[in-house]
Protein backbone atom coordinates (compact mmCIF):
# COMPACT_ATOMS: atom_id res chain seq x y z
CA UNK A 1 0.00 0.00 0.00
CA UNK A 2 1.50 3.22 -0.97
CA UNK A 3 1.19 5.91 1.42
CA UNK A 4 3.28 8.79 0.33
CA UNK A 5 3.25 10.52 -3.25
CA UNK A 6 5.24 12.98 -5.39
CA UNK A 7 3.23 16.40 -4.77
CA UNK A 8 0.62 17.51 -7.92
CA UNK A 9 3.46 20.03 -8.77
CA UNK A 10 5.93 17.50 -9.15
CA UNK A 11 3.63 15.62 -11.30
CA UNK A 12 2.71 18.51 -13.52
CA UNK A 13 6.30 18.75 -13.79
CA UNK A 14 6.78 15.42 -14.77
CA UNK A 15 4.25 15.79 -17.10
CA UNK A 16 5.10 19.27 -18.54
CA UNK A 17 8.94 17.86 -19.13
CA UNK A 18 10.53 20.60 -17.07
CA UNK A 19 11.17 18.14 -14.28
CA UNK A 20 15.10 17.84 -14.16
CA UNK A 21 16.63 14.24 -14.96
CA UNK A 22 17.57 13.00 -12.04
CA UNK A 23 14.43 13.71 -10.07
CA UNK A 24 12.89 12.28 -13.23
CA UNK A 25 13.98 9.17 -13.02
CA UNK A 26 12.84 8.88 -9.46
CA UNK A 27 9.48 10.07 -10.17
CA UNK A 28 9.20 7.61 -13.01
CA UNK A 29 10.33 5.04 -10.74
CA UNK A 30 7.09 5.37 -8.59
CA UNK A 31 4.90 6.01 -11.14
CA UNK A 32 5.73 2.77 -12.83
CA UNK A 33 4.62 1.53 -9.69
CA UNK A 34 1.84 3.90 -8.88
CA UNK A 35 -1.68 3.48 -10.91
CA UNK A 36 -2.72 6.95 -8.68
CA UNK A 37 0.39 8.56 -9.71
CA UNK A 38 0.21 7.58 -13.54
CA UNK A 39 -3.11 8.29 -13.60
CA UNK A 40 -2.58 12.49 -12.53
CA UNK A 41 0.41 12.27 -14.67
CA UNK A 42 -2.33 11.47 -17.34
CA UNK A 43 -4.59 13.59 -16.66
CA UNK A 44 -1.67 16.69 -16.61
CA UNK A 45 -0.46 14.98 -20.42
CA UNK A 46 -4.40 15.80 -21.19
CA UNK A 47 -4.21 19.08 -19.94
CA UNK A 48 -1.11 19.63 -22.48
CA UNK A 49 -2.72 18.01 -25.10
CA UNK A 50 -5.99 20.49 -24.48
CA UNK A 51 -3.81 23.65 -24.26
CA UNK A 52 -1.60 22.10 -27.30
CA UNK A 53 -5.27 21.48 -29.61
CA UNK A 54 -6.64 25.24 -28.42
CA UNK A 55 -2.93 26.88 -28.73
CA UNK A 56 -2.58 30.15 -31.05
CA UNK A 57 -0.12 29.24 -34.16
CA UNK A 58 2.75 30.21 -35.74
CA UNK A 59 3.05 29.78 -39.62
CA UNK A 60 5.36 27.25 -40.34
CA UNK A 61 8.27 27.73 -43.02
CA UNK A 62 7.18 27.44 -46.46
CA UNK A 63 7.55 23.85 -47.06
CA UNK A 64 8.32 22.70 -44.00
CA UNK A 65 5.60 19.84 -44.86
CA UNK A 66 7.87 18.80 -47.96
CA UNK A 67 11.07 18.91 -46.47
CA UNK A 68 9.52 16.66 -43.34
CA UNK A 69 8.02 14.29 -46.61
CA UNK A 70 11.73 14.35 -47.86
CA UNK A 71 12.98 13.29 -44.64
CA UNK A 72 10.23 10.39 -44.40
CA UNK A 73 10.71 9.35 -47.99
CA UNK A 74 14.71 9.06 -47.26
CA UNK A 75 14.32 7.05 -44.20
CA UNK A 76 11.79 4.57 -45.80
CA UNK A 77 14.32 4.52 -48.40
CA UNK A 78 17.14 3.67 -46.10
CA UNK A 79 15.76 0.16 -44.89
CA UNK A 80 19.12 -1.79 -44.24
CA UNK A 81 20.38 1.22 -41.64
CA UNK A 82 20.56 -0.34 -38.00
CA UNK A 83 19.59 1.73 -35.35
CA UNK A 84 22.55 2.89 -33.68
CA UNK A 85 23.42 0.60 -30.58
CA UNK A 86 22.52 2.51 -27.58
CA UNK A 87 25.03 3.70 -25.19
CA UNK A 88 26.02 0.16 -22.97
CA UNK A 89 26.54 0.79 -19.10
CA UNK A 90 27.60 -0.92 -17.13
CA UNK A 91 25.87 -2.52 -14.19
CA UNK A 92 26.54 -4.17 -10.87
CA UNK A 93 24.66 -6.60 -9.24
CA UNK A 94 22.80 -4.57 -6.12
CA UNK A 95 21.19 -7.50 -4.89
CA UNK A 96 17.80 -6.64 -5.42
CA UNK A 97 15.67 -6.80 -8.99
CA UNK A 98 15.54 -3.09 -10.29
CA UNK A 99 12.39 -1.66 -11.82
CA UNK A 100 12.42 -1.86 -15.34
CA UNK A 101 12.48 1.96 -16.37
CA UNK A 102 16.22 1.56 -14.77
CA UNK A 103 17.05 -0.95 -17.40
CA UNK A 104 19.17 2.25 -19.53
CA UNK A 105 21.03 2.94 -16.55
CA UNK A 106 24.31 2.37 -15.73
CA UNK A 107 24.37 1.04 -11.98
CA UNK A 108 27.88 1.33 -9.88
CA UNK A 109 29.06 -1.32 -7.01
CA UNK A 110 28.08 -0.84 -3.46
CA UNK A 111 30.45 1.54 -1.95
CA UNK A 112 31.07 1.74 1.84
CA UNK A 113 30.09 5.54 3.42
CA UNK A 114 30.19 5.63 6.68
CA UNK A 115 28.63 3.01 9.67
CA UNK A 116 25.96 0.70 7.90
CA UNK A 117 25.37 2.74 4.40
CA UNK A 118 26.45 1.95 1.28
CA UNK A 119 25.38 4.10 -2.04
CA UNK A 120 25.48 2.73 -5.84
CA UNK A 121 25.77 5.12 -8.44
CA UNK A 122 23.16 5.44 -11.25
CA UNK A 123 23.92 6.94 -14.59
CA UNK A 124 21.62 7.93 -17.24
CA UNK A 125 22.24 6.67 -20.54
CA UNK A 126 22.58 10.47 -21.71
CA UNK A 127 22.65 12.61 -18.92
CA UNK A 128 26.16 11.84 -16.66
CA UNK A 129 25.65 14.30 -14.52
CA UNK A 130 22.67 14.06 -12.54
CA UNK A 131 23.24 13.16 -9.03
CA UNK A 132 20.77 9.96 -8.88
CA UNK A 133 21.78 6.99 -6.34
CA UNK A 134 20.57 3.80 -4.80
CA UNK A 135 21.59 3.58 -0.95
CA UNK A 136 21.35 0.84 1.52
CA UNK A 137 21.18 1.31 5.16
CA UNK A 138 20.97 -1.47 7.32
CA UNK A 139 18.41 -2.45 9.36
CA UNK A 140 17.71 -0.24 12.50
CA UNK A 141 20.22 2.50 11.68
CA UNK A 142 19.40 6.30 12.74
CA UNK A 143 20.34 8.82 10.40
CA UNK A 144 21.75 11.61 11.71
CA UNK A 145 19.66 14.37 12.00
CA UNK A 146 19.83 16.96 8.90
CA UNK A 147 18.04 19.49 6.80
CA UNK A 148 17.64 19.31 3.12
CA UNK A 149 18.68 22.18 0.26
CA UNK A 150 16.29 22.13 -2.51
CA UNK A 151 13.91 19.21 -3.33
CA UNK A 152 15.37 15.83 -2.49
CA UNK A 153 13.31 12.45 -4.13
CA UNK A 154 13.71 9.31 -2.07
CA UNK A 155 11.77 6.48 -3.23
CA UNK A 156 12.08 3.08 -0.97
CA UNK A 157 13.15 -0.37 -3.07
CA UNK A 158 13.11 -2.53 -0.34
CA UNK A 159 12.40 -2.40 3.42
CA UNK A 160 11.21 0.41 5.37
CA UNK A 161 12.30 3.80 6.85
CA UNK A 162 10.71 6.30 9.40
CA UNK A 163 10.55 9.74 10.88
CA UNK A 164 8.34 12.29 12.97
CA UNK A 165 6.41 12.67 9.36
CA UNK A 166 5.39 8.86 9.24
CA UNK A 167 6.75 5.41 7.33
CA UNK A 168 8.15 5.18 4.26
CA UNK A 169 8.07 1.75 2.70
CA UNK A 170 8.23 0.29 -0.36
CA UNK A 171 6.82 2.02 -3.11
CA UNK A 172 6.63 5.38 -1.13
CA UNK A 173 8.74 8.67 -2.22
CA UNK A 174 9.56 11.20 -0.06
CA UNK A 175 9.91 14.43 -1.31
CA UNK A 176 11.72 16.73 1.00
CA UNK A 177 12.27 20.46 0.94
CA UNK A 178 14.44 22.53 2.97
CA UNK A 179 11.60 22.91 5.15
CA UNK A 180 11.87 19.12 6.33
CA UNK A 181 14.47 18.57 8.82
CA UNK A 182 14.28 14.84 9.99
CA UNK A 183 15.89 12.04 11.64
CA UNK A 184 14.92 8.56 9.81
CA UNK A 185 15.29 5.98 11.62
CA UNK A 186 15.39 2.53 9.45
CA UNK A 187 13.53 -0.41 10.54
CA UNK A 188 14.39 -3.19 12.62
CA UNK A 189 12.91 -5.92 10.11
CA UNK A 190 15.92 -5.64 7.85
CA UNK A 191 17.67 -3.05 5.49
CA UNK A 192 16.64 -0.36 3.45
CA UNK A 193 17.38 0.10 -0.09
CA UNK A 194 16.19 3.54 -1.99
CA UNK A 195 16.55 5.70 -5.06
CA UNK A 196 17.54 9.30 -4.60
CA UNK A 197 18.23 12.02 -6.42
CA UNK A 198 18.41 15.84 -5.77
CA UNK A 199 17.26 18.94 -8.16
CA UNK A 200 20.03 20.65 -9.50
CA UNK A 201 23.39 19.93 -10.76
CA UNK A 202 24.40 21.49 -7.45
CA UNK A 203 25.81 19.96 -4.71
CA UNK A 204 24.28 17.11 -2.48
CA UNK A 205 23.59 18.34 0.47
CA UNK A 206 20.54 16.61 2.20
CA UNK A 207 20.43 13.40 3.87
CA UNK A 208 22.01 11.32 1.79
CA UNK A 209 23.92 14.19 0.04
CA UNK A 210 25.65 14.81 3.13
CA UNK A 211 27.12 11.60 3.60
CA UNK A 212 27.78 11.42 -0.78
CA UNK A 213 28.70 14.41 -1.11
CA UNK A 214 32.60 13.89 -1.15
CA UNK A 215 32.78 11.32 -3.49
CA UNK A 216 30.86 13.69 -6.17
CA UNK A 217 34.00 15.89 -5.39
CA UNK A 218 31.96 18.31 -3.41
CA UNK B 1 -4.84 24.43 -47.58
CA UNK B 2 -1.27 24.13 -46.86
CA UNK B 3 2.06 25.49 -47.18
CA UNK B 4 3.09 23.30 -50.13
CA UNK B 5 0.27 24.08 -52.21
CA UNK B 6 -1.94 20.75 -51.89
CA UNK B 7 -5.36 21.28 -50.74
CA UNK B 8 -7.32 18.23 -48.94
CA UNK B 9 -10.58 17.63 -47.42
CA UNK B 10 -10.45 14.87 -45.04
CA UNK B 11 -7.89 12.88 -45.53
CA UNK B 12 -7.95 12.91 -49.46
CA UNK B 13 -6.17 14.42 -51.49
CA UNK B 14 -8.49 16.36 -54.14
CA UNK B 15 -6.28 18.86 -55.75
CA UNK B 16 -2.72 19.55 -56.15
CA UNK B 17 -2.68 22.88 -58.14
CA UNK B 18 -0.08 25.95 -58.11
CA UNK B 19 -1.91 28.92 -57.28
CA UNK B 20 0.44 30.92 -59.67
CA UNK B 21 -0.85 29.03 -62.39
CA UNK B 22 -4.60 29.71 -61.19
CA UNK B 23 -4.02 32.99 -61.41
CA UNK B 24 -6.64 33.53 -58.39
CA UNK B 25 -5.05 35.35 -55.18
CA UNK B 26 -4.67 32.82 -52.79
CA UNK B 27 -3.96 33.36 -49.56
CA UNK B 28 -1.23 30.56 -48.20
CA UNK B 29 -2.38 29.51 -44.89
CA UNK B 30 0.41 26.99 -42.99
CA UNK B 31 -2.95 26.51 -40.43
CA UNK B 32 -6.15 24.65 -40.84
CA UNK B 33 -8.56 26.06 -38.15
CA UNK B 34 -10.40 23.15 -36.96
CA UNK B 35 -9.75 19.41 -36.60
CA UNK B 36 -11.78 17.90 -33.96
CA UNK B 37 -10.10 15.19 -31.37
CA UNK B 38 -12.14 12.24 -33.37
CA UNK B 39 -11.04 12.84 -36.62
CA UNK B 40 -7.51 13.64 -35.55
CA UNK B 41 -7.34 9.99 -33.92
CA UNK B 42 -8.91 8.57 -37.49
CA UNK B 43 -6.27 10.71 -39.17
CA UNK B 44 -3.37 8.95 -36.88
CA UNK B 45 -4.83 5.50 -37.19
CA UNK B 46 -4.72 6.12 -40.74
CA UNK B 47 -0.94 6.87 -40.99
CA UNK B 48 -0.47 3.64 -38.17
CA UNK B 49 -2.42 1.04 -40.60
CA UNK B 50 -2.01 2.66 -44.39
CA UNK B 51 1.12 5.36 -44.12
CA UNK B 52 -1.41 7.51 -45.23
CA UNK B 53 0.50 10.78 -46.17
CA UNK B 54 -2.73 12.63 -47.08
CA UNK B 55 -4.11 12.44 -43.49
CA UNK B 56 -0.45 12.90 -42.07
CA UNK B 57 -0.86 16.53 -44.18
CA UNK B 58 -3.98 17.31 -42.54
CA UNK B 59 -2.35 16.31 -39.37
CA UNK B 60 0.69 18.62 -40.08
CA UNK B 61 -1.45 21.40 -41.43
CA UNK B 62 -2.91 21.88 -37.65
CA UNK B 63 -0.50 20.38 -35.54
CA UNK B 64 2.96 21.93 -36.74
CA UNK B 65 1.99 25.31 -36.43
CA UNK B 66 0.30 24.85 -32.93
CA UNK B 67 3.46 23.04 -32.13
CA UNK B 68 5.84 25.53 -33.23
CA UNK B 69 3.79 28.00 -31.06
CA UNK B 70 3.90 25.94 -28.28
CA UNK B 71 7.57 25.50 -28.54
CA UNK B 72 8.13 28.73 -29.05
CA UNK B 73 6.25 30.00 -26.33
CA UNK B 74 8.42 27.34 -23.88
CA UNK B 75 11.46 29.58 -24.40
CA UNK B 76 12.79 28.39 -27.87
CA UNK B 77 13.51 30.74 -30.52
CA UNK B 78 11.43 30.73 -33.45
CA UNK B 79 13.79 28.83 -36.01
CA UNK B 80 14.66 26.34 -33.27
CA UNK B 81 10.82 26.05 -32.55
CA UNK B 82 9.98 25.15 -36.13
CA UNK B 83 13.33 22.68 -36.22
CA UNK B 84 11.69 20.83 -33.51
CA UNK B 85 8.16 20.99 -34.61
CA UNK B 86 9.03 19.47 -37.60
CA UNK B 87 11.14 16.92 -35.96
CA UNK B 88 8.54 15.84 -33.73
CA UNK B 89 5.83 15.99 -36.80
CA UNK B 90 8.80 12.96 -38.29
CA UNK B 91 8.32 11.32 -35.15
CA UNK B 92 4.62 11.39 -35.33
CA UNK B 93 4.83 9.87 -37.91
CA UNK B 94 7.34 6.85 -37.42
CA UNK B 95 5.61 6.22 -33.63
CA UNK B 96 1.98 6.66 -34.99
CA UNK B 97 1.80 2.85 -34.84
CA UNK B 98 2.12 3.01 -30.92
CA UNK B 99 -0.88 5.66 -30.59
CA UNK B 100 -3.77 4.18 -28.96
CA UNK B 101 -6.95 5.86 -28.66
CA UNK B 102 -7.77 4.32 -26.13
CA UNK B 103 -4.86 5.49 -23.51
CA UNK B 104 -5.11 9.02 -25.19
CA UNK B 105 -5.95 11.40 -27.46
CA UNK B 106 -4.51 12.51 -30.64
CA UNK B 107 -3.46 15.88 -29.20
CA UNK B 108 -2.39 14.26 -25.71
CA UNK B 109 0.01 12.25 -27.38
CA UNK B 110 1.50 14.58 -29.85
CA UNK B 111 1.86 16.68 -27.14
CA UNK B 112 4.23 14.21 -25.49
CA UNK B 113 5.62 13.56 -28.48
CA UNK B 114 7.04 17.27 -28.60
CA UNK B 115 7.43 17.68 -24.70
CA UNK B 116 10.08 14.26 -25.40
CA UNK B 117 11.15 16.17 -28.19
CA UNK B 118 11.78 19.39 -26.69
CA UNK B 119 13.26 17.60 -23.88
CA UNK B 120 15.91 15.89 -26.14
CA UNK B 121 16.98 18.77 -28.27
CA UNK B 122 17.51 21.14 -24.59
CA UNK B 123 19.57 18.08 -23.51
CA UNK B 124 21.60 18.02 -26.96
CA UNK B 125 21.99 21.59 -26.65
CA UNK B 126 23.54 20.63 -23.26
CA UNK B 127 21.08 22.69 -21.00
CA UNK B 128 19.60 20.99 -18.21
CA UNK B 129 16.60 19.10 -18.63
CA UNK B 130 15.19 16.01 -18.37
CA UNK B 131 16.11 12.70 -19.57
CA UNK B 132 15.33 11.03 -23.28
CA UNK B 133 12.37 9.69 -24.51
CA UNK B 134 13.56 6.49 -24.23
CA UNK B 135 11.91 6.54 -20.78
CA UNK B 136 9.00 8.10 -21.65
CA UNK B 137 6.03 5.20 -21.34
CA UNK B 138 4.36 6.78 -24.69
CA UNK B 139 6.73 4.94 -26.16
CA UNK B 140 6.63 1.13 -24.86
CA UNK B 141 4.22 -0.83 -26.28
CA UNK B 142 1.91 -1.55 -23.75
CA UNK B 143 -0.42 -4.18 -22.93
CA UNK B 144 -3.93 -3.93 -24.72
CA UNK B 145 -6.54 -2.11 -22.74
CA UNK B 146 -9.50 -3.08 -21.61
CA UNK B 147 -13.05 -1.73 -22.27
CA UNK B 148 -13.09 -0.08 -18.70
CA UNK B 149 -9.65 1.74 -19.41
CA UNK B 150 -10.91 2.62 -22.80
CA UNK B 151 -13.79 4.69 -21.54
CA UNK B 152 -11.49 5.94 -18.57
CA UNK B 153 -9.34 7.59 -21.20
CA UNK B 154 -11.81 9.09 -23.14
CA UNK B 155 -13.37 10.30 -20.31
CA UNK B 156 -10.29 11.85 -18.49
CA UNK B 157 -9.55 14.10 -21.61
CA UNK B 158 -13.19 15.31 -21.31
CA UNK B 159 -12.46 15.77 -17.56
CA UNK B 160 -9.50 17.90 -17.67
CA UNK B 161 -11.36 19.90 -20.34
CA UNK B 162 -14.25 20.88 -18.36
CA UNK B 163 -12.08 21.34 -15.05
CA UNK B 164 -9.74 23.80 -17.07
CA UNK B 165 -13.27 25.55 -18.14
CA UNK B 166 -14.59 25.13 -14.37
CA UNK B 167 -11.37 27.00 -13.16
CA UNK B 168 -11.18 31.16 -11.60
CA UNK B 169 -10.03 32.46 -14.91
CA UNK B 170 -6.57 33.89 -13.38
CA UNK B 171 -6.35 30.19 -11.78
CA UNK B 172 -6.35 28.66 -15.24
CA UNK B 173 -3.70 31.68 -16.73
CA UNK B 174 -1.22 31.11 -14.07
CA UNK B 175 -1.45 27.31 -14.92
CA UNK B 176 -1.24 27.52 -18.84
CA UNK B 177 1.35 29.70 -18.10
CA UNK B 178 3.26 27.10 -15.98
CA UNK B 179 2.41 24.63 -17.79
CA UNK B 180 4.00 25.57 -21.75
CA UNK B 181 6.91 26.96 -19.10
CA UNK B 182 6.27 30.09 -21.13
CA UNK B 183 7.98 32.15 -17.70
CA UNK B 184 9.56 30.90 -14.92
CA UNK B 185 8.14 31.49 -11.59
CA UNK B 186 10.88 33.61 -10.86
CA UNK B 187 9.93 35.63 -14.38
CA UNK B 188 5.59 35.51 -13.04
CA UNK B 189 7.31 37.20 -9.90
CA UNK B 190 9.05 39.98 -11.87
CA UNK B 191 6.80 40.99 -14.52
CA UNK B 192 3.58 40.94 -12.42
CA UNK B 193 5.56 42.22 -9.13
CA UNK B 194 4.09 39.62 -6.85
CA UNK B 195 6.71 38.04 -4.51
CA UNK B 196 8.04 34.29 -5.64
CA UNK B 197 6.53 32.73 -2.81
CA UNK B 198 3.22 34.26 -3.19
CA UNK B 199 3.48 33.09 -7.14
CA UNK B 200 4.53 29.36 -6.13
CA UNK B 201 1.85 29.08 -3.22
CA UNK B 202 -0.53 30.68 -6.16
CA UNK B 203 0.72 28.02 -8.60
CA UNK B 204 0.03 25.78 -5.93
CA UNK B 205 -3.15 26.40 -4.71
CA UNK B 206 -4.43 26.53 -8.69
CA UNK B 207 -3.06 22.76 -8.49
CA UNK B 208 -5.20 22.21 -5.82
CA UNK B 209 -8.87 23.97 -7.12
CA UNK B 210 -7.81 21.38 -10.11
CA UNK B 211 -7.48 18.43 -8.23
CA UNK B 212 -10.56 18.97 -6.52
CA UNK B 213 -12.50 19.81 -9.79
CA UNK B 214 -11.19 16.94 -11.17
CA UNK B 215 -12.03 14.78 -8.38
CA UNK B 216 -15.60 15.98 -8.22
CA UNK B 217 -15.80 15.28 -11.66
CA UNK B 218 -15.49 11.11 -11.37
Amino acid sequence: MIKHHPSDETLFRYANGSLEPGPRIVVAVHVGGCATCASRIGEFEALGGSLLHDSEWDQMDAGALDSVMARIDADEADHTRAAAPGRRLPRADVGIRLPQVLDDCGIGPWRWIGPGVRWSRVTLPDDDSANVMLLKVTAGRRLPEHTHVGLEYTHVLKGAFHDARGRYGPGDLDEADDEVQHQPIVDKEGECICIAAVEGRTKLRGLFGRLVQPLFGG
Amino acid sequence: MNASGHYFIADKAVLAFDPAKTGLAVTMRADQEVLSPLEASRLLMAVAAKRDRAAFAVLFAFYAPRLKAFLRRSGMTASVAEDVAQETMLLVWKKASYFDPARAGASTWIFTIARNARIDRLRRDGRPAAIAEALDPSDQPDEPVSGEQAMIAAEREERVRTAIALLPPEQADILKKSFFGEETQSEIAYTTGIPLGTVKSRVRLALGRLRQILDDLK
